[in-house]
């Protein structure tokens, strides 16, 4: 909730979108949902500017959009939203449970018109499926200042930042806690985990199965890694999410850790900062000297689903303008988009060479979100010491478990089965 | 009254809380005893997405005729109040050490010691207020009686992110108490994490506590009172044996009002902590339906949560009732 307080209020700073809309043919009610951050924001607005006699369009932001869009693609009548705003993970789910409808007839009527760029379609066995329009990905920041003073180079593995940690919290006065990363319970902790599991090559599940295989030597290996770096992090951590970590660069208290790369901007927010200028950006670090960049790629896109209200010719239209060129150029700073009329700027430097680096792309099971959250709940025993990492991740296998044969991705045992039709 | 003005009389909030409490109870409950889960299969597809084109393995919905994914649904009993409880087959491993504590019982625990800290301080210091406004002269009681009220007024999200800005890494709390050599960390352990929440939900919730008190010392009779001063009777005697009893009815209002607020606890565990270290049993249900994403689970976890409530309101509700009974 938070930061969707924080998304509202930056995105009131958003320069306008130009959406032109002149060209919409149809009409209705057209009611779209998305989560609520700054580029949704400028986003919205743009689709809202399309609203005329006849065509009335509301764009719902909420930090529930996920649950909200599920609920509505998935109810047995219509859909109280014609489309969505999406991440990668959500619009697995989604599609896994055949509730978008394709766009493929929509693009190629107007591909020219909104100039829809190869490279935004989203394709499942040739079907387009969402449109996406930016992507994102954690990426390391760290104090040029710092680093300069006393001569560290940028870390490129988890150790190396642990040793330049500890480097820094010797020398620098002024920095008690060195690393600030999100390892609130929930979410947070769980996506750190999946960062350093898979960068440690390990799975979250076994090949071509929906059953757990986080729970082995590089899970565990991932909580050592987590663990050695608790000591160079606020005690809070906890409960640091990115709204707290945002908080602790801005005001000088942390030296480097990996956050997300949609937060950048906001370090030169001279309201906010007392760091303008400051921070730099460079690759998430590798869990292992020359692995791939501990992170993962995710893009955002917009999707329609089976059930809709309303005109789908429409909808899309509606939905392309508020992704036109224009609106990319007008909100350059607010998301690292995808259309080529996007001018990276310092901001992205960390997403692109962490793209450059080889770092994953988010796991798109439809069922990976059950395990990270799971893993998420637990993890933080493992952190304070209550459980053993092997404990912890054995604990969130078996809940994991339970929740996916609840929810038909893996089979219940026959006994079961037979009791439950 | 005859019986059918009655009727026309409660009607239509009869009829309101019929559709509004009571049918989404009753399918709260039908919710917790189903199951409805999605047909998958594994299937090879090509992938585009803009990191590149892959060959990928998907589990993807069987769908019917309609083009709508198959579903199993049925009927599971009692199963998910027995997953929601930790109760599992003997074969299973107990919890030991190298087991997680079952969550609804921890979130319960929290509840429970959440609505039975806060109960007393909320009516000791509610009580305490209203007697010291009762007691300032009149052209002062406006402006006390504004300023104890504003915690109540805010709106509960609110609130807690203005006290998690003061306790958290750099927020004014915990800087003042470093100036004086004490160094805090609200969300390091659950002692601490516990008692903010603690300290948030009295400072919350205080104010109502004054305000209906301080409304029961204006009926206070003064000729009892009186007549209890002619008796000899101290301050605390005039006190202890009239103010008292006759604030009674209230206190009791208020403990009723308090237990069902406290068990409800969320907003704080959602802002403050985001669960870490503690949680309610409304936020495990929160975080059921909203991170398993099972509405059946979220259910059941729901239906436990109302028991527990319906236990801990039942003296205060036979109180009441023998009391209504009584008056009639």
């Amino acid at each position: 909730m938070a930061s969707a307080a924080l998304g509202l209020a930056f995105g009131l700073l958003v320069a306008p979108a130009h959406a032109k809309c002149t060209d919409i043919k149809g009409n209705g009610d057209i009611n779209i949902v998305g989560n609520a951050f700054p580029v949704l924001q400028h986003i919205s607005v743009a689709m809202e500017a399309c609203k005329r006699r006849g065509l009335s369009v509301a764009v719902k932001m909420t930090p529930e959009a996920r649950q909200e869009t599920e609920r509505a693609f998935g109810s047995g009548g219509v859909s109280a939203f014609d489309a969505a705003v999406v991440s990668m993970g959500s619009y697995s789910v989604l599609r896994s449970k055949g509730q978008l409808q394709s766009m493929t007839d929509l693009v190629a009527k107007y591909r020219a018109r909104y100039n829809i760029e190869e490279r935004m379609l989203v394709k499942f066995n040739g079907e387009v499926m969402a449109i996406a329009f930016m992507q994102n990905a954690q990426s390391l920041y760290y104090r040029k200042d710092i680093f300069d003073k006393h001569g560290l180079s940028v870390p490129t593995t988890y150790a190396e930042m642990v040793a330049t940690a500890a480097i820094i919290k010797a020398r620098e006065p002024s920095i008690e806690f060195p690393i600030a990363q999100t390892f609130a319970k929930g979410f947070d902790v769980g996506t750190e985990f999946a960062n350093l599991l898979v960068g440690n090559g390990g799975r979250f599940f076994k090949v071509g199965t929906a059953e757990a295989a986080f729970n082995d030597a590089n899970g565990v290996q991932a909580i050592a890694v987590m663990r050695s770096m608790l000591p160079f992090m606020t005690p809070n951590v906890l409960a640091s999410n990115s709204d707290d970590v945002m908080n602790q660069f801005q005001q000088g208290k942390a030296a480097m850790g990996v956050l997300w790369a949609s937060r950048a901007a906001r370090m030169d927010d001279p309201t906010a900062s007392k760091v303008v200028g400051k921070i730099a950006f460079a690759p998430a670090p590798a869990v292992v000297a020359g692995g791939k960049s501990a992170t993962h790629l995710w893009w955002d896109g917009v999707v329609m689903p089976k059930n809709m209200a309303s005109d789908r010719d429409t909808v899309f239209q509606v939905l392309m303008e508020a992704l036109s060129e224009d609106v990319t150029r007008s909100g350059n700073d607010t998301a690292i988009w995808i259309r080529s009329a996007y001018r990276p700027t310092r901001f992205a430097t960390g997403v692109l060479e962490s793209i450059a680096a080889g770092a994953p792309i988010w796991p798109t099971e439809p069922f990976f979100g059950l395990a990270h959250s799971e893993v998420g709940k637990i993890l933080p025993e493992a952190l304070v010491g209550r459980l053993t990492p092997k404990a912890a991740l054995d604990a969130a296998a078996a809940a994991y478990t339970r929740s996916a044969t609840e929810q038909g991705f893996i089979k219940a045992p026959a006994a079961t089965a037979a009791s439950h039709p | 009254m005859k019986t059918k003005t009655f009727f026309q009389f409660i009607g239509p909030s009869l009829a309101l809380m019929l559709v509004l409490m009571a049918a989404p109870l009753v399918l709260t409950g039908y919710l917790s005893v189903r199951n409805c889960s999605l047909q998958m299969e594994l299937v090879k597809a090509q992938e585009s997405t803009p990191f590149g084109t892959n060959e990928i393995l998907s589990h993807q919905a069987k769908l019917g005729s309609d083009g709508k994914a198959l579903e199993n649904c049925g009927f599971v009993g009692l199963d998910y109040y027995r997953k929601v409880l930790g109760i599992t087959d003997s074969s299973a491993p107990k919890a030991s050490a190298t087991q997680p504590k079952n969550e609804f019982y921890a979130a319960l625990q929290f509840t429970l010691i959440y609505v039975f800290v806060t109960l007393p301080f909320v009516l000791g210091i509610g009580f305490l207020l209203a007697l010291g406004v009762n007691n300032v002269t009149q052209k002062l009681k406006g402006m006390f009686i504004s300023a104890s009220l504003l915690p109540f007024i805010i709106t509960p999200v609110v609130a807690a992110l203005s006290i998690k800005w003061l306790f958290r890494d750099n927020g004014l709390v915990p800087y003042l108490l470093s100036q004086v050599g004490i160094q805090v960390f609200w969300m390091a352990e659950a002692w601490s994490a516990r008692l903010l929440i603690i300290i948030y939900g009295i400072w919350h919730v205080v104010p109502f506590a004054f305000i209906v008190l301080y409304a029961g010392l204006q009926s206070v009779p003064q000729d009892s009172l009186e007549a209890a001063t002619i008796d000899g009777a101290s301050r605390w005697q005039k006190m202890r044996f009239v103010t008292l009893p006759h604030l009674m009815p209230l206190i009791v209002f208020l403990s009723l009002i308090h237990l069902m607020d406290a068990y409800r606890v969320f907003e704080p565990v959602m802002v403050l902590t985001q669960g870490a270290f503690t949680a309610s049993v409304q936020y495990l249900t929160y975080f059921i339906l909203l991170q398993e994403n099972n509405p059946f689970k979220a259910s059941a976890a729901a239906v436990l949560t109302l028991i527990g409530i319906l236990i801990l309101l039942i003296p205060l509700l036979v109180k009441t009732y023998r009391e209504q009974r009584g008056g009639m």
